[in-house]
């Protein structure tokens, strides 16, 4: 359940963002919407972006807005002293909500670092763990999903964060927002897509322009993935396939799933 | 014995996670590192077995920033590896989509990154106050070039409709006069930006190594070219020879390689002032011209002209964005854009592109599935750190010599590394 928080009486909520393991393409995201930037700023304390600024990180702040997987120790010791600091924690794209692009490396991470590294990845990397959404670490209040993050999503969800709001997060999966695009469906022609399984809220950008979903918005509670399966089967498709490419941003929710008995 | 340490934990308006540490023991600077304290991302690795047409997608979030860049190289080693020849207008797409990345790229790392370190401030956010016509003006270009990549690409990061052939989508001509309008009414700011940048002041030093861009003959190539230029080594080299060129080596402070010329042991450079120097010639008029004016002009080897170098280039990729988008109205470029035919077969392919950073280069090899079975990525920022390295050297022991306290200097080393615009979550990859 989404908690409603309010900000302290009278002072501008405090704000920090915090990246981890990612392409900072979701921080950048949120610049990108320059003509509201100021406007969204001006109504909060950014108290901390190194992305923008060189002022420190505060001790005390009202809203932890994290982008990327855990993948260090490091990384899981900065998520739990947000959560302990901050009263609303909000992850920002797959690579926070669901592992994912760095989650395709949970399986037999010691393997991977070896093919890049060798026999040891340099000290700088840190203390390297299995890659994990950030709600894997702490308890998230908020997810703007997808990647990159739609920045007007971030908006409406801070906003959410720091104010209320009624409207939930979308569960249903992808196809029915996709239909109301008319254009068509990438099974008919044997092309492998993932909307089937996949959380709406996007607007189904991705096969508005020709290309099949990805599933970065990551699994929607809706979303059966047996059934899916079934469906590329009975469409031509390798069922190998469908995983191979579902495991790209949701890695980590199928190993999750798998080990629960493979019930999604 | 008297010691001075410098260091900066997370050095702020960079992409990704540096430090910078320095000792200078009895004026005499016995530590000097930027060490990229990011975590391993390993793409190297995850894209090992998953077929080429997945592999772009996934490439292109090494980077946030530089997205286009990275698809664009993939898709370029994919088609040497397949033997695929994309159309004239297909080609023209991919410069668009490429000079979207430096139009976002450039007005960022200028104004919201560089800027700051000039106007004395500690972000971006107080130019609202102090001077909004400019902030303004600045977020514009960038608005600009997020509207370039998402027209072209389907969203300002992480383009959607980029494949291997073509493209999956294309908007009409009535957007592209749109855009070239948009290219020609941005001219006026991105020349007063080369005066500005001109007009700070920076210390006089001069690059520790060599200079690489990529050239084609009577062009300033950033996608069409597969020939790379060591500018002080005067000598070329075919991308797709970059592992017998280049040597990239590991060391413990940094979680990215660094990088230096097999032939010459040097390390380099490779940004937009290496760009200007080596194809200076084929730049646009106006990008000359107010270059020329600014005292940027080969050869020019000090690391703090990139910033200006940049801006230059904000001129240049105005002028030629405008011209692509006329001639893509006007239908006057061979073919269409949707993805050409194809046939998967077995191969080494390298891409080869000038991202908005520098020299970026993907080695791929695939099986006859299309399957990846090996890659490497030699991202601009990876190239980079080595010579960044000798020049935050150079730099603290002019400083040192000239008396400047440890706090001047770490101000100025802080400086250089913005001036280089590093991508630190990129480099390591």
């Amino acid at each position: 359940m989404n908690k409603i928080r309010r900000p302290s009486e009278g002072t501008a909520p405090r704000v920090v963002l915090i990246g981890l393991a990612s392409c900072f393409g979701c921080q950048i995201n949120i610049t990108n919407i320059e003509a509201h930037l100021l406007e969204v700023l001006g109504q909060i304390d950014m108290a901390y972006w190194q992305l923008t600024s060189s002022d420190p990180m505060p001790d005390a702040f009202d809203v932890a807005v994290i982008e990327g997987a855990v993948t260090t120790e490091e990384a899981a010791a900065t998520v739990r002293a947000a959560r302990e600091r901050a009263r609303c924690v909000i992850a920002i794209g797959a690579c926070a909500a669901t592992g994912g692009i760095p989650g395709m490396a949970a399986d037999d991470l010691a393997a991977h670092s070896a093919r890049v590294y060798g026999d040891a990845a340099p000290r700088a990397c840190g203390a390297m763990r299995a890659p994990v959404p950030v709600s894997a670490v702490v308890d998230v209040d908020f997810t703007v999903p997808c990647c990159p993050i739609d920045p007007f999503q971030f908006v409406r969800v801070l906003d959410a964060a720091l104010y209320g709001s009624n409207r939930l997060e979308a569960t249903s999966v992808l196809c029915g927002e996709c239909k109301r695009n008319e254009r068509g469906c990438f099974f008919q022609d044997g092309t492998l897509c993932l909307g089937l399984v996949t959380r709406s809220g996007c607007g189904a950008k991705c096969p508005a322009l020709g290309r099949p979903c990805n599933g970065c918005a990551g699994l929607s509670p809706d979303g059966n993935v047996r059934a899916a399966r079934f469906v590329a089967a009975r469409s031509g498709m390798e069922v190998r396939r469908f995983d191979e490419a579902l495991a790209m941003f949701n890695a980590v929710a199928l190993a999750a799933a798998d080990e629960e008995g493979g019930n999604r | 014995m008297s010691a001075t340490r410098i260091s900066v934990d997370h050095v702020a308006r960079v992409e990704g996670h540096g430090d910078i540490r320095v000792v200078i023991e009895d004026g005499a600077v016995t530590t000097c590192e930027m060490a990229v304290v990011e975590p391993a991302r390993l793409f190297e690795s995850m894209v090992l077995g998953r077929s080429f047409g997945e592999v772009p997608y996934i490439a292109s979030r090494v980077c946030g920033i530089c997205s286009a860049s990275h698809v664009v190289t993939d898709l370029r080693a994919i088609e040497r590896v397949f033997g695929v020849g994309v159309t004239d207008r297909t080609e023209a797409l991919r410069e668009l989509l490429v000079y979207g990345s430096y139009l976002q790229n450039h007005a960022t790392h200028l104004f919201v990154f560089a800027a700051p370190d000039f106007l004395g401030h500690k972000s971006v956010f107080p130019l609202a106050d102090a001077n909004p016509e400019l902030l303004e003006r600045a977020l514009g270009l960038k608005a600009l070039g997020n509207e370039l990549c998402t027209l072209v690409g389907g969203r300002s990061i992480h383009p959607i409709t980029a494949v291997v052939g073509g493209f999956t989508h294309e908007i009409d001509a009535g957007e592209y006069r749109r855009l070239a309008e948009a290219m020609d009414a941005a001219r006026d700011f991105a020349l007063a930006s080369v005066d500005l940048f001109r007009d700070f002041d920076t210390l006089d030093i001069q690059t520790e190594g060599d200079l690489l861009a990529m050239v084609a003959p009577g062009a300033y190539p950033v996608c069409t070219s597969d020939t790379a230029r060591f500018v002080e080594g005067g000598y070329e080299f075919s991308a797709q020879a970059v592992e017998e060129e280049i040597e990239e080596y590991a060391v413990g402070h940094s979680g990215a390689f660094l990088a230096r010329a097999r032939r010459t042991g040097r390390p380099y450079m490779t940004a937009a002032l290496a760009r200007v120097n080596a194809s200076w010639d084929a730049l646009c008029k106006d990008a000359r011209y107010v270059a020329a004016k600014a005292g940027l002009r080969p050869p020019e080897r000090n690391p703090f002209a990139n910033n200006i170098a940049q801006a230059v280039e904000l001129v240049d990729v105005l002028d030629r964005c405008a011209a692509l988008c006329r001639r893509l109205a006007a239908d006057e470029f061979s073919g269409a854009s949707a993805p050409v035919p194809f046939t998967v077969r077995a191969g080494r392919g390298v891409g080869f592109t000038e991202a908005p950073r520098g020299a970026l280069f993907h080695l791929l090899e695939l099986n006859g599935e299309g399957r990846v079975t090996r890659a490497s990525i030699m991202t601009p920022t990876a190239q980079n750190i080595a010579n960044l390295e000798a020049d935050m050297r150079q730099l603290a022991e002019k400083m040192v010599a000239a008396g400047f306290d440890g706090d001047m200097i770490r101000l100025e080393i802080e400086k250089l590394v913005r001036a280089y615009d590093p991508c630190l979550s990129c480099s390591v990859h």
